[in-house]
Parts: C-alpha cells; structure tokens; sequence
C-alpha cells in the first residue's frame, strides 16, 4: 500500500512524488472473500420523465389498437409518437397470457427479461394514500405540484407527496442499515453523481464519489511532499474548540479513509468485470462499471448492506422523441445488462438488485413537436438474480384519453401503485425490518399492501 | 415598470409586531463591546469585515478600511452601483432560430447556458469596487432562487440578476415586485402564463409561484417571533403560517400575467417566450373573483391584475415572519451559520423600522447585520460561531487574498465541481437548505450540505492546482486569460517563514491563526531551504488554505 492514488494523477497537478499521504494511510482488515451476508440495492433515476408508454407496449391485437390510435406511427406519420408493432421487442412472460413489448432499443434487456432476471411494475408513482379518478378532484388528495419536475423529483426521491422532506428513502434505508457494516470504510449509501435527495439520511451522510479519475488527495509533489503531507495530518487534528472546525475536519479524514481504499478500487486496474463494459463510454455505463468495481470489492471496503444512485438525464422529451429516447435507451440497456453479467461473474447476482425511478410518466397523447408532455404513473424496471422476473405487476392503465386511468384528456395515468409499496417491497428484500419500513417510508401505512411480489 | 405595485414600502402599522427596543445581546462567548465608531479600526477587525462583506479580503483592502470608519466603508458601498451583467444580447427562445446551422460552435453554450455569466460572476468578485453590493446580491440569489436547469438563456439570467444586484439595498417590497414580475421567475416557477380558472377545461390556476413566494421568499412554513424562533401554541406547537386556501389565494392574485411582447409584435395571451422587461397582465385572464390571503385579509372582487397583484405583494411584505425569516439568512450568508435569537431580534427591528420609519430597507439591514456586535471584533472564540465557506467564496477569497487574475472559466468549472454551479442551484431549495445540520452537533451550517468526501478533495485539490501554477486560456472564450496566482509578494518574504506566516495570519486568518496551526505550517515549512522562497509560499499558503481552521470562517 505504497500510494493511494492513480499515478496518472500526477498530471492534474504538474507534479511529481508519490501520494500526498503515502504513508499515512489506515490499515483495513483482509476479510475472506465471501459472498455469504452481503446484499445492495441500486437505483437507477431516469431524469426529465422517462415516457413508460413507449418502453412497455401492449401487443395484444386490441391493446395496441389503442396504443396506435393514440400515439400513431412515427415511421408513417409526422409527429406521431407511436411505435410500429414489427419493431417492438416481444416479451413474453414465465406464466399467463400478457402480451407486451419492449422498446427497439431494448435487445439487451430482452436477454435479460428471457433469463427471469427482469421484471416491469406497471403505473406507479407519487401517492399520498390510493386515491381514485373522482378522489383526485380533491386537491387536497393529491400529492403536492403535480407535473413539475422539480417536485416529482423530489416525491419519487423522498416518498413524501404532500409537504417538504429533507431525506429520502435511499438515505433512510442507509439509516436503518449502517449498523450491519462494523467497521466499513465507506457509508452504506455511494452516490455516483452527488448529493441528490434521494441519498441523504436522516443521520448518514452518503458519499459522492467520481465517474472518472481520481477520488483522493492530489499530491503536494516534490522533495516537501512527505513534510506537507504530514502538516496537513496534524492540522485535521488540531483547533477542536469550535464545533464547525471539528465537523469539517471529520468529514475530511474520514474522506482520507476512503480514499485510500476506494481509489485503488474506483482505477479499475485490477478488475475483473472491466471487460463486461467494453465498447461503452457513455456516463451510465461508466457509473454503473463503478458500482459494480464496488461491489466486487465489498470484502476490502467491509460491507454487507450498500446502496447505489446512478443517473440518466435527458428524458424530458418534449419534442424530437423517438430519436432522443432511442438514443438514451441505446445507453442505458446495453449497461444494465453488462451490470447484470457483471454481478452473475462476481457471484453475486441473486444478492444485487438494480431498479429505476424517473419525475414522472408522459403524456400517452402526443404533444405538438413529435413529443409528449408531463404526466404522473409510470412504468419502471426490476434487475436481478432475486427478481421474480419475466413477470409484470401492478396494473397496466387503459389507454384511453379521459378513460378510467386518465385524470386529463391527454393520457395522464393516476398511479394504481404508490412509490411507498415500489420501494418498501425493495427495502424488505435489503433487509429492512417491518418494523423500520414506517420510518422509511412514513405513509407506507396508508397502502394496501407494502410486498408487491417482485422480490 | 411597477405601476400599481407602490406603496409597500410607506410607513405601514408594525408597531404592534415590532420587537421590543433590542435587549442587550447575551452572546455566546466573551464578545468584546464593539468599539465606538471613532476608534481606530484594527488590522483584525477590517479583514473580518471584508470576510464578511466582499468576496476576500485582500492586503490593500485592510489598509484601505482600516484607514477609515467601518461603518464609513459600509456607507461608500452601500452607494456604490453594480458592476453587473450588461450586454447579453437578446436572443430568440428556440435555439434552431438563434444558433442556425453554420453558427459557430460556441453559439449554444454562450447564448443558450449560463457559461459567460458564470465567468463573469467570478470576474466581477473578483475585482468589482461593488464587492458589498455583489455579496448581498449573491446571497439574494440563494434566497429568491432562479436556477438555469430550468433558465438557462444566458440574457434571462443576467436580466434577473441585475434585478437582485440593483434591488440590494433597496425596499424589499420592491425588490420581491421586481422579483415576481420578472419573466426568468415567471417560467421558472410558473406565474407566466398562469391562467384564471376554467371550469369547463379542468384549468385551476398554478399554485407553483403562490407556495413558493410564501414558503421561500418571504416567511417560511411557521409563524416566527422576531427572534427567528417558531411561535408556539398552547401545546408547544408550532403555527403554520399559510394554509392551503391561502396559497390557493395568492395563485389566483397571480393570474393572467405573460411573457413581455416582443418588439413591433402586439400582445395577446399567451405571448412567446421573452425576456426583456417586466412580464404584462393580460386582464381577460386574470381571475376576477376576490381572493383570501395572509391575515384575513382578502382582496375584493373585479381589481385588475396589476392591483392584485400589489396588493397581494402587500400582504407577504407587512407580514411579521419577513424580517425574522430574510434577516436571519442574510446574517447566515454574511456573518454566521448560527447567529444567536438576540443578533437576529436586533435585525428584525431594523427591518421593521429602518429608524426613519421604513419598512423592508435591505441597505439598512445589511448594514446593521455588518455593525452588530455579533460580527465585529477582531476573534470569536465561541465553539458555535463561524460558517464553512461556500465553494464561490472559497475560490474568490484565494485568488483575493493570495493575489491572482482569472477570466472565470477555470473558477466556474471548479466551483461547479464543489457543487455550486453559480445561479444554477438543482431546485428552488437552492444548493443546501438554511437548516443543514451539522454532523456531530447541534448546529446548523448550510454550507455543509455541498461538503462531501469528494468535494472536500476538490477543494483542496483546486487550491493545489492554482498554487502549482497557471491554467491556461480557453481559446473559444473571448479575451481569455486562463487563471494565474501571483505568488510574487509571497516569495519577497518567504526567506523569512515567521514574516511568511504573518502575512498569512494577516490576510488570510485576520490574525487569529493559532498557535498550533501556526507551528505546523512552519515546521512544514522550514524543512523547503530558505533558498527556495517559491515551494516555501506555495507550501505554506496549500496548507493554510487547506486546513479547516480556514475554510470554516470565524
């Protein structure tokens, strides 16, 4: 352990030596290699509302009847939204008769959909308690701001929909779950992209660690590397008094300690799941590479329970849809499938489950432009070796403008499933006790039932 | 302009929620009384002033106040002008018309993102004689928050942002109708465009601007004392300061309101996307019924929306929460994260009465948050005091205090790096709430929610960086001169470390660098040979500016 930083490094700061704190770093104990209690949860958010209408189709002769009646065909008209039928990606499931399809850009998801390790939940989003079409006149039912990005967000992130939150339900597992990793190096919960709300705990504080580069200390460089280094050690443990200074300079030691075993990890030189990701460089797949060096190094960084948030942006199709979405989709169902390889080459496939978010769904009517506007339910994604896969839930919305789902005329879906239910069906799995499933999600109370059945 | 808006800032009844005559302040530690304005200024006292209300303090600006009065100084920035944001030409909303094929390839980022106004934000901090007035100006931008995810043409923002540099030190009245009337606020929160209700299409009036003028802009979620501390009921509750009729109220007052019509076009609702002025009512879609705000008080029917909207715009200002809930964060952005109940009382009773019976004068404010005892003098020793320096203002005060030239470019990367990406905040909320907890205390410290494990590395490294030398222009930028440290005045007396270290407990620690602090440094320091004065200043100012001990300002 002679440097904890990236040679290459060096460069940044135009200087020379070995890492600023060469030397200083804490030893962590060799833990064998098991992949017995250890199990993770990463949430992939979908930013600007992913338009769940053209990821999941319905293929049965009368439900994409609707379908096209509605959206059209963008091969044969202008701006038409509509997916033709011959290229949507036939996913059939393990028992029943549902016949849905996926977007073309879906060829790696659709291996996984056929390995079982793949599931859809149909209309789900932002609720305060259920809440039925003439309920919704009710403002007062409603979940706060509906439509804005901003508070959709913040709804999906928190699983509060009336009212602020300060916490989110990623950071509020990572509260209930910390005590599992004694004696880890990192925080339960690592943010590749910063701190969004989803990520922050009541009393964990995640970490934000790089895409790319390093995760450390530059190098002071030179024949006073060793003396600088030194001084900065001791100043991080001197001027206690106040109470600001002592925070400040914990966070920074503590960020010392993980960088000396997290930046070995997030180089990526002696990986083995490097391979798995070739071909792609788009940010995704490089969060998700990242996750995944992580995890294979879950010995080294002395963890049991972790929690991963990875982004997408740029699903806010208001106009120019089928060749942005095609775009994003091309990104992202590449990288979650090298994911998902990843974990089965890691042994741990059965033990990681990657599931996505996004503000909200789109309008099923199209918008002028060859788009779709802000609307609410929203179909998401379920990954894993534990997922009961090749299997959709919840209930998909008829799609019909003004029909039963629609709380407009142009196809906004009222959500027949509460992020509260999504995400404590994915908490329980994490090892969430039912007992703490209220704190993490405070109106978990007012749901039917808080196992949908995936996990 | 603000026709019909007026009014606001006249003599209105605050005695009754006035606070008492301010009591002397308990404050948490052994704070000296401050010295009477005639006295000499010292050394200390004159750098934690320019701490406090410029971008960093810099030798010449010490001796420069210490020359005269602080309140003097205050006074002369107080009637300084902004450098501000002119000459960001008008551009058309859809970029397909504004950067047409064959534009160059910087068309996009410098007319449709915030890019040449981040630059100039740093330039103008940098070296702009308004520093007072950008502070203030930049702390406004936390509070009545525009971010460019949802703005991001670059004249929009810099229209906006003269309102808040110009509206400084005026009535805050004023500056919340300027607020509210600006078209980047209006599409960022959604009054522009906001039609009255429409029964028979499903259309109620966007209640989006209503909540957030109420919950962000003006008095929080609870009813305040003039302390800043919640009222409570008889139960030891607190009171909601709104209910949702009210911000249902205020969204209706805020109907029928567009963007501003483009030249030589005629108006009509709803016009295209503008940004040039105020946004214009549009009285066949204003909601004519009457309407219920804050107090009780409700507005007749039939006004037109310009009366409304005054009126409402009335109502938030007379409020008592304003001066408790404003003059707090403007004590947290200048002086203090955790400013005692007595610091704030004592601004809330300026707000409420600027002496010369004015209501609202943010001058008078700023200046009474800057002379209170709570701020000045040369130490404070109290384990609370202090507040971590936001990532602008660690930038601005190394390249201040050290000595440096930068076109920006470098400085909004890197600011954007530590998670404050200027005028472009990820929501409303801004970069971090005002109640960010302070892990391991008590405390509050809003600059700790941008602090990470990895934005604690950019810091240091950023420091690393200038220190080890120039980064170079970004040749697509107009007039680019990259970012440089001029560490001369440094190495002229780096042979000596002991006048090294003076000078970095001078400018740097307004001479309150400790003792142990100050050993380390120079143990570290007297290991570089005396015959290398460049590596000497670069090791000592890394350090210094690294340490927590300076990057929570006290």
């Amino acid at each position: 352990m002679n440097t904890a930083f990236d040679p290459s490094r060096r460069r940044f700061v135009g200087g020379l030596g070995s890492g600023l704190l060469a030397g200083a770093l804490p030893s962590f104990p060799a833990l064998a290699q098991t992949s017995g209690d250890y199990k993770a949860l990463v949430c992939v958010f979908l930013f600007g509302g992913n338009d769940g209408n053209n990821m999941i189709v319905p293929t049965d002769t009368a439900g994409f009847a609707r379908y096209a009646g509605i959206r059209g065909d963008n091969t044969a008209g202008s701006g038409a939204i509509g997916l033709p039928q011959s290229q949507l990606l036939a996913l059939p499931p393990a028992s029943g008769t549902a016949q849905f399809g996926a977007h073309p850009e879906f060829t790696e998801l659709q291996q996984v959909w056929n390995a079982g390790d793949l599931a859809v939940l149909f209309n789900v989003g932002p609720l305060a308690q259920p809440l039925t079409k003439a309920e919704y006149a009710t403002a007062r039912l409603r979940p706060d701001n509906l439509f804005s990005h901003a508070d959709q967000q913040a709804q999906w992130q928190s699983a509060v929909s009336q009212g602020l939150s300060r916490s989110g339900w990623g950071g509020r597992m990572a509260d209930v779950v910390r005590n599992r990793n004694p004696g880890a190096s990192v925080p339960p919960l690592i943010s590749l992209v910063g701190r969004d709300l989803f990520t922050v705990g009541n009393n964990t504080a995640a970490l934000s660690v790089p895409q790319n580069g390093n995760f450390g200390l530059s190098s002071f460089g030179g024949s006073a590397n060793a003396a600088v280094a030194n001084a900065l050690q001791q100043l991080l443990a001197a001027d206690r008094g106040n109470s600001l200074v002592a925070s400040a300079q914990d966070t920074v030691t503590a960020a010392i300690a993980s960088s000396a075993v997290l930046n070995p990890v997030l180089g990526g030189n002696s990986s083995a799941i490097n391979s798995l990701f070739a071909g792609q460089s788009n940010s995704v797949s490089r969060q998700l590479l990242q996750v995944a060096r992580m995890i294979e190094a879950r010995s080294t960084l002395a963890v049991t329970r972790q929690i991963f948030y990875v982004t997408l942006g740029g699903f806010d199709t208001h106009n120019g849809q089928i060749a942005t979405q095609a775009n994003l989709f091309g990104q992202l169902s590449p990288a979650l499938k090298s994911f998902q390889d990843a974990m089965a080459q890691l042994g741990v496939a059965d033990q990681v489950t990657t599931f996505t978010l996004s503000d909200f769904g789109r309008t099923l009517k199209p918008a002028s432009g060859g788009g779709s506007d802000h609307a609410w339910g929203n179909h998401q994604l379920i990954m894993g070796g534990a997922v009961r896969g090749r299997t959709f839930y919840g209930q998909f919305p008829e799609h019909s403008l003004g029909g039963p789902n629609d709380i407009s005329s142009e196809g906004r879906w009222l959500p027949t499933t509460s992020v509260d239910q999504y995400g404590a069906t994915l908490a329980r799995w994490f090892g969430v006790a039912d007992a703490d499933l209220a704190t993490v999600f405070p109106n978990l109370r007012n749901f039917g039932t808080s196992n949908l059945g995936f996990l | 302009m603000l026709a019909g808006c007026g009014g606001g800032t006249g003599a209105e009844p605050a005695a009754g929620t006035a606070p008492a005559a301010p009591a002397p302040a308990p404050s948490p530690a052994p704070t000296p009384t401050p010295p009477p304005p005639t006295a000499q200024t010292t050394p200390a006292d004159a750098a934690r002033l320019l701490e406090q209300a410029t971008f960093g303090p810099t030798d010449a600006a010490i001796t420069q106040v210490q020359a005269g009065s602080i309140a003097g100084w205050i006074d002369q920035q107080l009637a300084t002008p902004a450098t501000g944001y002119a000459g960001y030409p008008v551009i058309d909303a859809s970029v397909s018309v504004g950067c047409p094929t064959g534009s160059p390839a910087t068309c996009n980022r410098d007319h449709y993102s915030l890019f040449l106004l981040q630059n100039q934000f740093f330039r103008n901090a940098l070296t702009g004689p308004d520093q007072l007035r950008q502070r203030v100006a930049f702390a406004l931008s936390q509070i009545f928050v525009v971010s460019g995810v949802d703005v991001g043409t670059a004249y929009a923002m810099a229209a906006y942002q003269q309102i808040l540099l110009d509206g400084a030190f005026g009535s805050y009245r004023q500056l919340l109708g300027r607020v509210t009337l600006s078209p980047a606020m209006g599409r960022y929160l959604d009054m522009v465009n906001n039609d009255r209700p429409n029964p028979s299409r499903g259309i109620e009036p966007n209640e989006n601007y209503a909540r957030e003028v109420l919950q962000l802009f003006s008095l929080g979620t609870v009813e305040l004392n003039a302390d800043g501390t919640p009222r409570l009921d008889g139960q030891g509750r607190s009171i909601p300061a709104y209910d949702q009729d009210t911000v249902e109220g205020f969204a209706h007052a805020f109907t029928g309101w567009t963007y501003p019509t483009l030249p030589g076009a005629t108006a009509r609702w709803t016009n295209p996307v503008h940004y040039a002025g105020d946004m214009e009512p549009i009285a066949a879609h204003h909601d004519p019924e009457a309407k219920r705000l804050l107090g009780g008080v409700s507005l007749p029917a039939g006004q037109t929306p310009e009366k409304d909207l005054g009126d409402a715009l009335d109502n938030i200002a007379a409020h008592p929460n304003v001066g408790p809930f404003i003059g707090k964060q403007l004590i947290q952005h200048l002086v203090t994260s955790n400013p005692t109940p007595a610091y704030v009382a004592r601004i809330s009773a300026v707000f409420a009465n600027d002496g010369a019976g004015r209501r609202g004068n943010l001058g008078a404010v700023v200046r009474a948050i800057l002379l209170d005892p709570e701020a000045r003098g040369d130490a404070k020793t109290a384990a609370s005091y202090g507040k971590l320096r936001e990532p602008a203002l660690l930038i601005t005060g190394a390249l201040r205090g050290i000595g440096g030239s930068s076109d920006g470019v470098y400085l909004r990367d890197r600011s954007n790096a530590m998670a404050q990406n200027i005028y472009q905040a990820p929501s409303v909320f801004n970069f971090y709430p005002p109640d960010y907890p302070v892990q391991g205390t008590t405390l509050v410290g809003p600059g700790f929610g941008v602090f990470s494990a990895s934005t604690a590395f950019t810091r240091s490294n950023f420091l690393n960086s200038l220190l080890a030398g120039p980064q170079r222009p970004d040749t697509t930028v107009p007039n680019a001169i990259g970012s440089q440290l001029d560490l001369s005045a440094w190495q002229a007396l780096a042979t000596d470390s002991n006048a090294l270290l003076d000078r970095i407990d001078r400018v740097l620690f307004h001479g309150a660098m400790s003792a142990t602090t100050r050993n380390t440094i120079l143990a570290a320091v007297d290991t570089i040979p005396a015959s290398d004065p460049a590596t000497r200043s670069r090791a000592a100012l890394y350090l210094a500016l690294s340490s927590m001990q300076y990057q929570v300002e006290q």
